[in-house]
């Protein structure tokens, strides 16, 4: 947890980051990162995780 | 005193945080040199779930909550400022930067959560109006340099606030209050090796405004380039015109700025986001840069590897730094101390090799001396970081040959950024009209639609299509002449037929001439 809040006086409520939203640094978001700096030529990025057809158009 | 909370957008969601926002971080300090409590919420360094804005604004009883940049950041200044107003009701919302200044009276529309917004140069008027906030009077109208709204939210644009005249009245950005260490994790780049390993990057300005005229470049009222003028309702409007006041901070402020950071916070890197270094040497008779240099090196923040000629690696001491060239206003002499200094690389916006497009384009250049500052750069020992542009108004095969020819001479491969018109640019007044039918008449949608000029949002090329600048710009980053004859073969006959679609247009916000705005005395 860390202040995201600075200034020169304290306020009256600590805003604080949340830990789970710390940098999004998991192998996928850092895949997805990669992936997407390097399309071109051959390499494609596949946006979709579902390719499943629920039945509607 | 008021209690001000700024916070600075998310620009450039793509990419990660890369430059502490100076003006934000100058106006936070002029807040504090007032006597006022401040608090920096920086959105775009911690790049937090957006309605952590509540949070925020819920923190304290703020009386005050500023928000501004540059048109890029317009998306979440709108998100943000419906949350601000719904969070923190009784706090005035100020709002102030680029994207307010180009077109306030549309940003007032479709953002009217927006109390009052600070218009072209702030220094002055932003205190101004925190006194106001202060004294609980939120009268505006007798304020310079402001848009403020009356009781049914009409707009009103107050007369011009004078450019100060003297840029070392002004105190150093309050850096402390952003999350330096975010910043400092992407600190390298890749425009240099020097750049590239730095860990401590941090931005200075050590001026303001540039002497030329380029018609897709803005200045929004910083250079003296802005008037305010009733328009044919007998509304006040802004004006841009070609005017110039001419300012840089003397080399002692730069270097003690610069020596303060580095026994600070240790920087080992100070980019200039100046717009064009070399335009303040020519006004200053070709004197303000040798004295940066000789003074830079008088400070003890000339790197080592300059100082013993020795190749760059990780044992380096010293500061080094970049800034913006100008292909015809450089001088052998001059980079050569530069390089001494430490200049690592020196971004040129070359834009183009073609002589009817620089001719046009106000930049002062031509194709010739284009490409000898490539040489006379690189013969300093400083990287050239060319810039190049495709999709000019009078774009055409001829002037897209030009340019990759150059290219090849040069053994430079880019990929070029496609012609946009900006808002405050001459070219975004000269092409709205052709702008807004591209977008079914929704201007806010193509100001939303705005990014960094590497995708295509409305053309202004009168001669080549979308589909067309896609497949030139991969043609000119694979520099193959070959395919650029092809298509020439079979567009140019079909093109002699069609009329152009876009087509440039006198506007009440443009008017080319050496008119420049008041200077305060
Ligand atoms: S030289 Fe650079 S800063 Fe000056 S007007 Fe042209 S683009 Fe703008």
């Amino acid at each position: 947890m860390s202040d995201i809040l600075k200034g020169n006086f304290t306020p009256k409520k600590q805003v604080t980051k949340p830990d789970d939203t710390i940098d999004d640094d998991s192998i996928e978001s850092k895949f997805k990162k990669a992936a997407l700096n390097s399309i071109g030529g051959s390499m494609v990025y596949v946006e979709r995780t579902d390719l499943t057809w629920d039945g509607e158009e | 005193m008021a209690k001000i909370l700024f916070i600075n957008p998310v620009v450039r969601e793509e990419d990660v945080p890369r430059h502490i926002p100076y003006g934000i971080a100058l106006l936070a300090a002029i807040a504090m040199k007032e006597g006022h409590l401040v608090q920096v919420y920086d959105a775009n360094a911690h790049r937090l779930p957006l309605d952590t804005i509540i949070e925020v604004c819920q923190a304290d009883d703020w009386d005050a909550i500023c928000i501004g940049g540059l048109t890029t950041t317009y998306n979440y200044i709108k998100k943000a400022c419906k949350l601000i107003k719904e969070s923190a009701p009784n706090a005035q919302l100020i709002a102030g930067g680029g994207f307010l200044t180009s077109m306030p009276h549309e940003i007032f529309e479709w953002i009217p959560e927006i109390d009052v917004g600070c218009i072209g140069e702030s220094f002055v008027t932003f205190p101004e109006v925190l006194k106001k906030i202060d004294n609980k009077d939120v009268n505006y109208s007798d304020v310079l340099g402001v848009i403020h709204r009356d009781l049914t939210g009409k707009s009103f644009l107050t007369n011009i606030r004078p450019n100060i005249k003297d840029l070392d009245t002004l105190p150093w950005p309050a850096w402390h209050l952003f999350p330096l260490d975010i910043y400092f994790a992407n600190s390298s780049n890749l425009f240099s090796e020097e750049s590239f390993t730095s860990k401590r990057r941090m931005d200075i300005n050590g001026s303001f405004g540039c002497g030329l005229t380029c018609k897709y470049c803005w200045h929004l009222g910083t250079t003296g380039d802005m008037l305010v003028e009733e328009n044919d309702n007998g509304e006040n409007d802004v004006v841009f015109t070609y005017g110039r006041n001419i300012r840089y901070h003397s080399a002692d402020y730069i270097v003690s700025m610069v020596k303060h950071l580095h026994n600070e916070y240790d920087i080992d890197f100070a980019a200039f986001i100046d717009e064009n270094l070399m335009t303040m040497d020519v006004a200053s008779k070709g004197t303000w840069l040798k004295e940066l240099c000789k003074k830079w090196i008088e400070a003890g923040l000339q790197p080592t590897c300059r100082q013993q000629g020795i190749p760059h690696d990780e044992n380096c001491k010293g500061v080094h730094w970049n800034g913006t060239s100008h292909a015809g206003l450089h001088r052998p002499e001059t980079l050569k101390l530069m390089y001494e200094a430490g200049c690592t690389h020196l971004v040129y916006g070359l834009e183009s090799f073609d002589p009817t497009v620089l001719r046009n384009l106000g930049k002062g250049s031509n194709a010739r001396k284009n490409k000898q500052s490539i040489a006379t750069c690189l013969a300093s020992g400083i990287k050239p970081i060319p810039n190049i542009i495709i999709g000019f108004p009078e774009e055409s095969f001829e002037s897209v040959r030009n340019t990759i020819e150059a290219l090849v001479e040069l053994g430079i491969t880019a990929k070029p950024h496609f012609a946009t018109a900006y808002p405050g640019s001459e070219w975004y007044y000269a092409y709205k009209d052709s702008i807004m039918e591209q977008y079914n008449q929704d201007l806010e949608a193509y100001i939303m639609d705005l990014g960094d000029a590497s995708k295509i949002t409305a053309t202004i090329s009168h001669e080549f299509s979308p589909m067309q600048l896609l497949g030139l710009q991969q043609i000119v980053y694979l520099k193959d002449l070959r395919l650029l004859d092809l298509s020439e073969q079979h567009w140019a006959p079909v093109q002699e037929k069609l009329t152009p679609v876009i087509q440039p247009k006198m506007s009440f916000n443009l008017k080319t001439v050496k008119e420049a705005g008041p200077l305060a005395s």
